[in-house]
């Protein structure tokens, strides 16, 4: 900011306290300048990689399960190596050192994944993972009452289909192709990817049709 | 029996299998420095300054009540600030200095 005199007695409501970086907020900026200066890593690097965050939603991983209801090939390259079929079929780079391993919902069977030890999630398909996905009672809960953990999204899962949690970790992230809903065989491929939301592929809930979208 | 057991065989992090509440579905928009930190993790990872399993373990070895207190971002930049320091790439010196 220009140095100008800023002499008159009128208070700055706006800007105060609030507006004000916090204390972790100018730890980052510190620590982010200090490797710049030091060469280690490039300011473009940083603003590069916003864009590709922001650029990754669940919207792509809706593409990705679209395309495997409606093409079998496809589905079974993405069941064999989620990773490859990812980036093969949709350009999807994945910029981390992660696989990809995609688990089917059927009529037997229903995944559900969390990361008990922290966040790890398919972030090169589906962004960042909520809030609720790295809190203590989805991380916690998840692996040893998943039926009540489902049940609190609504979710309820019939006795006789098996419930499986995939545990995500540094090296190994999941992704959950969900089932297609009944009664749309008339929809186009992208009718479908805008079903599919991103608490379908973390498995809390099945992908549904509104009455609005039956056709 | 002492009743401390519990304190090695779980560390902060390692809460699967625990009780707790009810989920909320919380979910928030990432302030801007929150996107920068991530973003810098990223990075930090590409270059194999810390790696993601460093820096689960760094969030780890802020100990249960930084765990418990410092927002998800918070733990991450305090967690490479420590990280940075052990490898000698920073110095406590400089970030205090720059930190102003």
């Amino acid at each position: 900011m220009a140095a100008s005199p800023h002499e008159h007695d009128h208070p700055h409501a706006k800007i105060g306290d609030a507006d004000r970086p916090g204390y972790y907020d100018i730890m980052e900026t510190a620590v982010r300048e200090l490797l710049i200066e030091k060469k280690l890593i490039g300011a473009d690097e940083i603003r590069r990689q916003i864009e590709v965050l922001d650029s990754r939603t669940p919207a792509l991983g809706a593409k990705v399960v679209a395309r495997a209801w409606v093409d079998p090939a496809f589905r079974a390259r993405l069941l064999a190596n989620g990773r490859r079929a990812c980036e093969e079929e949709f350009g999807i780079s994945f910029y981390d050192d992660t696989q990809l391993i995609v688990l089917e919902n059927t009529d037997r069977v229903h995944n559900l994944i969390v990361c008990t030890l922290c966040s790890c999630y398919p972030r090169p398909v589906l962004g960042l993972p909520p809030d609720w996905y790295k809190a203590r009672p989805y991380r916690a809960r998840a692996v040893t009452e998943p039926r009540a953990v489902l049940a609190e999204f609504g979710t309820i899962i019939p006795d006789d289909v098996d419930v499986r949690v995939h545990d995500s970790t540094a090296m190994v992230r999941y992704l959950v192709l969900p089932r297609r809903p009944e009664a749309t065989e008339n929809f186009t491929e992208e009718e479908l990817a805008a079903l599919v939301t991103r608490d379908t592929m973390i498995g809390v809930v099945p992908v549904t049709v509104s009455k609005e979208a039956k056709k | 029996m002492t009743g401390s057991e519990h304190l090695v065989t779980r560390l902060p992090n390692d809460i699967g299998g625990l009780s707790a509440d009810r989920i909320e579905q919380i979910d928030h928009e990432l302030a801007p420095w929150e996107k920068r930190c991530h973003a810098l993790a990223d990075v930090l990872d590409f270059h194999k300054i810390i790696n993601t399993e460093e820096k689960r373990c760094g969030v780890e070895a802020l100990g249960a009540e930084m765990v418990a207190n410092l927002t998800y971002y918070e733990r991450w930049i305090v967690a490479f600030s420590n990280i940075l320091f052990r490898k000698r790439i920073l110095t406590p010196t400089e970030l205090a200095k720059k930190n102003g």
